[in-house]
């Protein structure tokens, strides 16, 4: 397993644990170029499917490294990014080196969270109204929102949050009683994840 | 004569193959498939949908979906064949 999987990038060289990391790999561990460090687990392959159960291990790794050391900030890759050596790696840390420095400032001590609404089978909802209503309940307490696709009818509202790990406990008691208030409403919250819908990196394995 | 029908029918037989790209279009739409499926993830996380449902539907998108994403590789790397 000569290839490095990436999760995602952080302004350390310290970061290693064990884990059931993608792939079947078990450890992770980062891979410096200078203050960057790329935290990555072995691979057989640059371009990995993406099961399910991969996906799902990915997303469990870079909770793992937002909590270790006591909270860690890591800029997220999304799934898939793999590549041949070390050395094509280190390139990458080095020629996308302000864009890091950039995202990590922008989502230092920041959590993503998201909001799905869907409406009870067969309920008739105001959309526009609750799509206010969301608004003006929680944007104020999130640092960024992002609005997702509406992929299914029923589908009221579905919206991704930066929040300040210091504004969790407020944004928690906000989305519950907005649970309270809405029982022609299913809500699903989901959470915390690293921040992958508010950084912009994107990084090729040439 | 072989000639007069190709004159004649030549523009048509374009229309032809822009129709049936639509048609293939709509019958393997990746996005629609793309949305169902998250679709029935997300019921299956409300417990809208139970797990032996959820498993059924996940396996027959997932099938549809390969096939739908074949389709249009080939399509726009102009291997699908048209026949009439």
């Amino acid at each position: 397993m000569s290839n490095r999987y990436v999760y995602g990038v952080v302004e350390a060289d310290t970061v290693e644990f064990e884990s059931e990391a993608v792939a079947g790999a078990e450890r992770v561990y980062t891979v410096s170029h200078r203050r960057l460090g790329a935290v990555v687990s072995d691979i057989d392959t640059t371009d990995p499917e993406e099961t399910d159960a991969d996906a799902q291990r990915h997303d469990e790794v870079l909770r793992e490294i937002m909590d270790y050391d006591g909270g860690t900030t890591v800029v997220p890759m999304q799934f898939g990014m793999a590549f041949e050596s070390d050395r094509a790696l280190k390139n990458v840390l080095r020629g996308a080196r302000p864009a890091f420095r950039r995202a990590m400032s922008d989502i230092e001590g920041m959590v993503e969270l998201g909001l799905k609404l869907v409406s009870e089978d067969g309920a008739e909802v105001d959309r526009e109204a609750i799509a206010a209503e969301v608004g003006e309940r929680l944007d104020s307490i999130a640092a960024q929102v992002v609005e997702n696709d509406l992929f299914s009818d029923r589908l009221v509202c579905n919206r991704s949050y930066l929040v300040a790990e210091d504004d969790r406990a407020a944004f928690d008691d906000e989305i519950a009683r907005f649970e309270d208030d809405h029982d022609e409403l299913m809500v699903r919250y989901t959470g915390p994840f690293a921040p992958y819908s508010f950084v912009d990196v994107k990084i090729g394995a040439q | 004569m072989f000639i007069l029908d190709d004159l004649l029918f030549r523009p048509f037989v374009g229309i032809v193959n822009a129709l049936h790209s639509i048609a293939l279009d709509e019958l393997y739409d990746v996005e629609a498939l793309e949305a169902e499926r998250k679709e029935n993830q997300l019921l299956y996380e409300l417990g809208e949908r139970d797990e032996d449902e959820y498993r059924r539907r996940k396996e027959r998108l997932e099938a549809d979906l390969e096939v739908a994403r074949d389709v249009h590789e080939r399509l726009s790397s102009g291997r699908v064949e048209v026949k009439r």
